[in-house]
């Protein structure tokens, strides 16, 4: 079976520079990815390419090829024009964007955004059919259909994503791009969109591409994780094999500062530095400067190499067998 | 905002040289502009509404005078009116807007109220029926301008002294025990100067407009040449209908130029506090925005 | 529409007419009473000033006095030009509908053309289109208005002679029908409201320039986008509608400045509305008309705040809920 989405060597400059150098991964039907990394390192970048929505200035290259059920030839994402990405946007791939405050037009009812979608990529559906779907819509994702009536400023944090996920899958989308969804709720409201998502996506064979900063969200909603970092994708692999056994220093360092619920381990000592400038990053391995274990041999770009099945790292010295013990920060938790 | 930061911004943009020029420009003639004047600006002549020529490189008005050296002595009364008046709108505004925004209470509701009133009242009438009502003479002009335009930068040092009281700086200085005049002075101050500083330089451009209406509306100082008298004279004398248009641009086109040169100037200053009014800032806005918590810059 | 919510708005708008009317007061009884204008003619006897001051009342105490003006201004009671020994009132009904017409046609055109301009100039932000419409609006905001008015007067009156340079009507004629008339009125109204509409574009395509380009920056904009609607749609069905908003209540303190612009181009154009009344009452000293028409300036301005406060109410949902 092929795959339903393949992103090969996808690059993003700016002005010359490389914001992001050349990620390529893939997800099946009903498969849901986790894009993982700190701030700046090109995730929200990648999710914008998917769609061909990059702010002016910045270029895109690579193949994306998306292949949507039912659709006899695959959509050549990398090649399309504007005008013919805008059959392809929300129809087949859909966006939840991070600031659940302001991503709905705040002088419009939500009944109004919902419809404007379904109008605009389904024509000659009558406004009963359309005033149907929306209460279905909401319904599903857990909303009374009177809430339609409203304006996004009358919702909350959380009603106003469980909107934005309606109107993510009103055009019944093959895949949902959601860039941080849940950053902007509180941790009840985190946990329910989290649940959405992940039921939605059994319920509707949705394929997922969840970003978030948070290890933690990934771990609990997606198969397999890409770490991003400077722009590359450094580790890649089933969240079981890579939280259990982590293949890149990066990886390792982001693991360990998760928090354990009743943990007795000491808080790892934060990565020293700053992420790079995607754009202009160090020689070599692009996380060296920050990397304990490193070595002359980082000051070579690694290849990204297969660990195991699926599961692949770029780091000179993976596998690990086992991580070197550091010194501890002090910061050790009181149990 | 550093000096040397406020140069560098003032130099390094063509609004800012352009500005500066003009501006520079402005005040040299408004101090040397009658001993620069190759003629009695007042004197008149037979030859009178003459085109440009080589004695009269922009003609002359309607009582045979020289528009250039009108034009030239003109510029002090612009830039004096100008400086003066938004200096005396700068202090007025800023004491009202600090004792507002940092006592608060009743002082900050009446004062509110006062420049809330000064908001909505129509500048211009209102400076017309004050102006009348004292004789008109250069000092009234200042006054009157200075008076009624205080109450943007009172609103705008208002609010930023509230926001600034809260800060944890102001807290800390206040549980040492400092006294009010010593927070004002050291904290509020300082770091509400910039904003008054480009807001004033804002109002010298109004300051230059109203002079200039006022004047055109014959209340400006009669003993006086200004670019407002001269349109002034120009209008009553019937320059327009007689095509006399070298007795009419100059004028204007002198106000123009100096209130754009000032507004540039303030536009810049405003940019360089408030960055998001900057016209492009240069940088990818799809950048993630989220920084993980857990790690730390070194410091 | 909360009835408190208005309540509260026309009481505030009440409450800043009456403190116009005090200030109107103070000014002009107390700090320009009319006797000592009077005074400073030679010619005038302690017994004429008596006269005079009795007759405006100022023999009461100042309370009796601010009373009897304020119930006379409440009455329309403005008093008697001293030039044309008309009531004040009158002078400014017969003036009022022409200041009106002017500054109606120029506020609406430049609305249009410069929410207009500052949509195009905003979604081509940084290109030759925005920085030639910047260019341009910065300088109609520098130069004063009567002085655009004055060079269109030379270039459509004086050199090219096609257009009137003044007044409201050809005077002298006989017109065959209305429709004659108003043509003939509508001619005159093409160079004063042009001034007047050059003199406020500038400011319209600047408030709407930077309205929108905030409304582009936010995130429903890019997840309309994302929606597979075309970009113009998107500027027009979701961009536009909430970069309007801020034009709609800054118009409004803009107001004050459409006021200002009035007394001038009036001038300039001799158009006879409330502008002109001012002006004529400047030169001649006439204090009760200038009274009554800076009265009806400032009446005006606090009832434009009061509807754009309305008009917002209407238009932007998020403030119904407060």
């Amino acid at each position: 079976m092929k795959n339903l989405l393949e992103v090969e060597d996808l690059r993003v400059e700016y002005r010359g520079r490389p914001i992001v150098g050349g990620v390529s991964f893939s997800l099946g039907k009903g498969e849901s990815l986790g894009l993982a990394g700190e701030s700046g390192c090109g995730k929200t970048t990648t999710a914008l390419s998917l769609m061909k929505m990059l702010p002016d200035g910045l270029k895109q290259s690579g193949g994306i090829t998306l292949r949507p059920e039912g659709l006899e030839e695959a959509i050549n994402i990398g090649k399309r024009t504007e005008a013919g990405m805008q059959v392809v946007r929300w129809r087949h791939v859909s966006l939840v964007f991070q600031g659940a405050m302001n991503s709905l037009d705040p002088v419009k009812h939500i009944d109004s955004q919902i419809a404007e979608v379904i109008r605009l990529h389904e024509k000659g559906v009558s406004s009963g059919e359309v005033s149907d779907r929306i209460a279905d819509l909401l319904t599903t994702v857990g909303l009374t259909p009177a809430l339609g009536k409203r304006y996004p400023h009358q919702l909350s944090g959380g009603q106003r994503q469980r909107v934005m996920i309606a109107l993510a899958l009103a055009c019944r989308p093959s895949l949902v791009v959601a860039d941080e969804p849940t950053t902007a709720l509180d941790v009840v409201n985190q946990a329910q969109v989290l649940e959405l998502l992940e039921r939605l996506r059994e319920e509707l064979g949705l394929s997922l591409i969840l970003i978030s900063h948070d290890l933690g969200v990934l771990a609990e909603t997606c198969d397999r994780i890409a770490v991003m970092y400077a722009g590359r994708i450094v580790e890649t692999g089933t969240v079981e094999a890579v939280f259990s056994n982590p293949q890149h220093p990066y990886t390792k360092r982001l693991l360990d500062s998760l928090p354990v619920i009743g943990g007795e381990r000491g808080l790892a000592p934060p990565i020293p530095g700053a992420p790079p400038d995607p754009g202009n990053p160090p020689k070599g391995c692009s996380f060296h400067p920050r990397c304990p274990y490193s070595t002359d041999r980082c000051l070579i770009e690694p290849e990204a190499r297969e660990i195991a099945a699926g599961h692949v790292a770029a780091c000179h010295f993976s596998p690990w067998a086992s991580w070197p013990e550091l010194e501890s920060s002090g910061l050790a938790v009181e149990s | 905002m550093t000096w040397s930061g406020a140069f560098s911004l003032l130099v390094g943009s063509w609004r800012g040289r352009f500005g500066l020029a003009i501006i520079g420009l402005a005040v040299f003639v408004s101090i040397f502009g009658t001993l620069l004047a190759p003629y009695d600006p007042e004197a008149s002549s037979l030859q009178v509404l003459q085109p440009p020529s080589f004695d009269h490189i922009m003609g002359t008005t309607e009582s045979g005078a020289d528009v250039f050296s009108q034009i030239l002595v003109g510029t002090r009364v612009s830039v004096l009116v100008g400086f003066a008046a938004a200096f005396i709108s700068a202090v007025l505004g800023s004491t009202v807007g600090l004792a507002s925004g940092y006592y608060g209470g009743w002082t900050d509701r009446f004062l509110d109220a006062l420049e809330n009133w000064f908001l909505v009242i129509p500048t211009l009438p209102l400076m017309i029926v004050l102006a009348r009502l004292l004789d008109p003479s250069l000092t009234v002009l200042i006054a009157v301008i200075g008076l009624t335009s205080w109450a943007g930068t009172g609103r705008i040092v208002r609010a930023q002294v509230l926001t600034l009281r809260e800060r944890a700086f102001v807290e800390r200085a206040r549980a040492l025990g400092a006294g009010d005049t010593y927070i004002i002075r050291r904290h509020i101050l300082p770091n509400t100067l910039p904003l008054i500083f480009a807001n004033t330089v804002l109002i010298i451009a109004v300051a230059i407009l109203s002079e200039a209406a006022l004047s055109f509306l014959g209340l400006g100082d009669p003993t006086r040449i200004s670019w407002g008298t001269m349109l002034e004279n120009a209008f009553n004398s019937g320059a327009p209908s007689a095509g006399a248009w070298w007795y009419v641009i100059p004028p204007g086109l002198a106000i123009t130029l100096l209130v754009l040169a000032v507004s540039l100037i303030g536009f810049l200053f405003e940019e360089f506090i408030n960055p998001r009014l900057q016209k492009d800032s240069g940088e990818p806005a799809a950048a993630d925005e989220l920084a993980i918590p857990l790690v730390q810059k070194e410091s | 529409m909360s009835g408190r919510w208005l309540a509260g708005k026309v009481a505030a708008a009440l409450l800043t007419l009456l403190f116009v009317i005090l200030f109107n007061f103070f000014l002009f009884r107390v700090m320009g009473d009319p006797t000592t204008q009077l005074a400073r003619l030679p010619r005038s006897t302690p017994e004429e000033i008596e006269k005079l001051q009795a007759s405006y009342g100022l023999d009461k105490p100042l309370i009796g006095q601010f009373t009897d003006y304020a119930g006379d201004t409440a009455r329309f009671d403005l008093g008697t030009s001293q030039r044309s020994r008309r009531p004040v009132w009158d002078e400014i009904v017969d003036a009022l509908p022409w200041t009106l017409i002017l500054v109606g046609t120029g506020t609406l055109i430049a609305t249009l053309l410069g929410s207009w301009m500052g949509v195009i100039a905003a979604t081509r932000r940084g290109q030759k289109t925005d920085d030639g419409l910047l260019g341009f609006s910065l300088f109609t905001y520098a130069s004063p208005e009567y002085w655009i008015g004055i060079i269109l007067i030379l270039l459509f009156a004086v050199w090219i002679p096609i257009l009137p340079s003044g007044l409201q009507v050809t005077p002298g004629v006989e017109f065959s029908s209305v429709f004659a008339e108003v043509l003939d009125v509508a001619e005159h109204l093409i160079l004063p409201a042009t001034a007047m509409t050059l003199m406020l574009l500038g400011q319209y395509f600047l408030i709407m320039r930077s309205s929108m380009v905030d409304v582009l920056t936010e995130d429903f904009i890019t997840v309309k986008r994302a929606t597979g609607q075309r970009w113009d749609r998107v500027v027009r069905k979701h961009a536009v509608p909430n970069a309007l908003l801020p034009l709609v209540t800054l118009s409004a303190i803009q107001f004050g400045s459409v006021v200002g612009g009035a007394i001038t181009i009036e001038t300039v154009f001799s158009w006879p509305g409330l502008g002109e009344l001012t002006f004529t009452a400047i030169n001649d000293k006439d204090f009760p008309v200038l009274q009554g028409t800076f009265l009806i300036f400032s009446f005006g301005v606090i009832l434009a705040n009061l509807l754009a406060d309305i008009l917002y109410f209407y238009l932007d949902p998020r403030v119904k809920a407060t």
